[in-house]
């Protein structure tokens, strides 16, 4: 027990990325299949940006959907009149996303707590219904983007089954070591202080601002390429990519894994989907009552989530033990 | 007001006003914080002290009148610029970063100090920074609070969070400390450790503003005393000066012998 800690602690990259890449081997022993792998990935992915802003900053934001959703139907679109070729649709797809964020952040970032969330949320919504309605002439409006008979492309390769999974986990194995690198950075540092005390930070000389916004689009650029590999997935973009719905799952999934951890959105994103998809058959319909139940209780019982509880039961079991051993 | 050139002079408060929908909080608050001297604010509750550092700080914008640091005029400038300036505040309920290990409460003004106040460094390794972290420690040592540096702040006392917030403050290298009310909430003891530590901060030189309740840390530690009187200034000089004025004791000394 005591040296599989020490391995973590000291290799986690390693380790996260054994697992990642194992995954579909070993997942259809407990019930799992490739596909659901992908998706877990690409929605780890979307938690794993997410935490940079509300676990580091404390910033709650209702509004991530936006950016999943645009990126999603950009790359539709790309697909749809450019080509199959998941490059250039992905790279079009993420800056789109990426200058979403950078004016929806500017302008919501301009207030904090409550008032920020209901902003992000305003503007979801906004885009959401104009995606349905103003826009729908080239979004497809209520039937979502259509696709017929596209099979997304990597230079030639189709994009399905363990391919798809493997380039999924590409993104993930990445943007979990960038995501390290960013905590341990000066910048992840000060990101951390925002949540802590912001005006001390501000009468210390920071930009506390800059800070903020760099914080959301980070997010948003996480969100962006989820948003895509989505499409890249599943050529099709549902309207609920956009829907606030989409990202109320995150916030949940954020809130049960342990917020600020980084690793604690992705398990969450993973048990969530994995329950979602797997659990829910033996539960029947009421298993989105049981889930309901089991995030109620995280919250009361463990508010770090559960990496937290990891944590705490860890320090139970060693502490016994260390007793056990000095009596 | 005083007539000695402008050149020793840090900070120049120029007959600042600020209205709060009727209540005039400053009226026509004029005075200057000459370099290296430790400058007291003082008056009795509601004469405008917090009010004026807020003004100064750049937290509040004054109705009128201007605040000039260094000869740069403060007016519109938000408080991070002001701290890059060189100005730094102590709260009056000490403000740190409490879920933080003392040397990442100290790594922050650090790097504040070297990278400005924005730099997108997202890739480099904290402890690899040009020696952030070892700066953050010495200047934990000078505030006496070696050997809990990796402890988180929050489990501090009230004497050692203010300590934790001077280290902040200090990690800047200000020109200015503003101090709002360092010992207010202290026990005796605390209150005495805490004029010994200013005390050992003044040696390097530093210019402090000190608003004050406590009568004993103002004359312990000031060269000038500004006193302040339902938003006016009513009296400036020396400890021995202000004393001794007859406004003052009606004003101040004489309340708090009712």
């Amino acid at each position: 027990m005591i040296s599989l800690v020490s391995i973590l602690k000291r290799f986690p990259l390693t380790i996260f990325a054994l697992v990642v890449l194992s995954l579909p081997f070993w997942f259809p022993y407990i019930g799992g299949y490739v596909g659901l792998a992908t998706k877990m990935t690409i929605w780890a992915l979307f938690a794993l940006g997410f935490d940079l802003l509300l676990g580091f900053t404390g910033y709650l934001s209702f509004g991530h959907a936006i950016f999943f959703g645009m990126s999603a139907y950009t790359t539709g679109l790309m697909f749809k009149h450019f080509s199959a070729e998941i490059i250039p649709a992905m790279i079009i797809a993420v800056i789109v996303g990426t200058l979403a964020s950078v004016a929806v952040g500017y302008l919501t970032m301009k207030r904090s707590g409550i008032y920020f969330s209901i902003l992000t949320l305003a503007f979801g919504e906004m885009l959401h219904s104009s995606a349905l309605s103003t826009f729908g002439w080239f979004t497809g409006g209520e039937n979502g983007l259509t696709l017929p008979d596209l099979r997304p492309v990597l230079f030639g390769i189709r994009m399905d089954g363990l391919t798809m999974y493997f380039v999924t986990a590409f993104f993930l194995i990445v943007g979990y070591y960038i995501a390290m690198r960013i905590s341990k950075s000066p910048f992840g540092l000060i990101l951390r202080a925002i949540k802590s005390n912001s005006q001390r930070l501000e009468y210390t000389g920071i930009d506390v601002q800059k800070y903020k916004l760099g914080a959301f689009v980070l997010s948003a650029v996480y969100a962006s390429v989820a948003g895509s590999l989505m499409v890249v997935y599943e050529p099709y973009v549902g309207t609920e990519y956009l829907h606030w719905s989409t990202s109320g799952e995150l916030v949940i999934m954020s809130v049960m894994g342990g917020l600020g951890t980084l690793i604690g959105p992705i398990i969450g994103a993973w048990f969530m989907l994995y329950f979602e998809n797997v659990l829910s058959v033996p539960l029947g319909e009421e298993w989105l009552l049981v889930l309901g139940l089991i995030f109620m209780a995280v919250v009361i019982f463990l508010p770090g989530g559960f990496v937290d509880g990891v944590k705490k039961l860890y320090n139970k079991l060693t502490k016994n033990s260390a007793d056990v051993e000095g009596k | 007001m005083s007539q000695e050139p402008m050149s020793d002079v840090m900070l120049d408060c120029y007959q600042v006003s600020k209205n709060f929908g009727g209540l005039q909080a400053l009226d026509n608050v004029s005075f200057r914080v000459k370099e290296g001297t430790i400058h007291s604010l003082i008056g009795p509750n509601g004469a405008g002290k917090t009010t004026l550092l807020n003004v100064i700080t750049g937290m509040i914008t004054p109705t009128k009148g201007s605040v000039s640091f260094n000869g740069k005029p403060l007016g519109n400038i938000s408080p991070h610029e002001i701290n890059q300036l060189g100005m730094a505040k102590v709260f009056q309920t000490p403000a740190i970063f409490p879920e933080m290990t003392l040397l990442q409460n100290v790594c922050i003004p650090a790097l504040a100090a070297r990278d400005g106040a924005f730099k997108l460094n997202m890739f480099q390794l904290l402890s690899k920074g040009g020696q952030i972290e070892s700066f953050a420690e010495e200047t934990l040592v000078e505030v006496g609070l070696q050997g809990v540096m990796h402890k988180e702040a929050r489990f501090l006392s009230r004497g050692d969070k203010r300590r934790l917030e001077l280290a902040i403050c200090l990690a800047h290298r200000p020109k200015i400390l503003l101090l709002d009310e360092p010992t207010a909430g202290m026990a005796r003891h605390e209150t005495e450790q805490t004029i010994e530590l200013l005390r050992e901060i003044s040696k390097r030189g530093m210019t402090k503003v000190i608003v004050e309740h406590d009568m004993n840390v103002v004359f312990a530690l000031s060269d000038t005393i500004t006193v302040l009187a339902q938003g006016a200034v009513i009296a400036e000089g020396t400890p021995d000066e202000v004393k001794g004025n007859p406004k003052v004791i009606e004003a101040y000394l004489g309340e708090e012998q009712e």
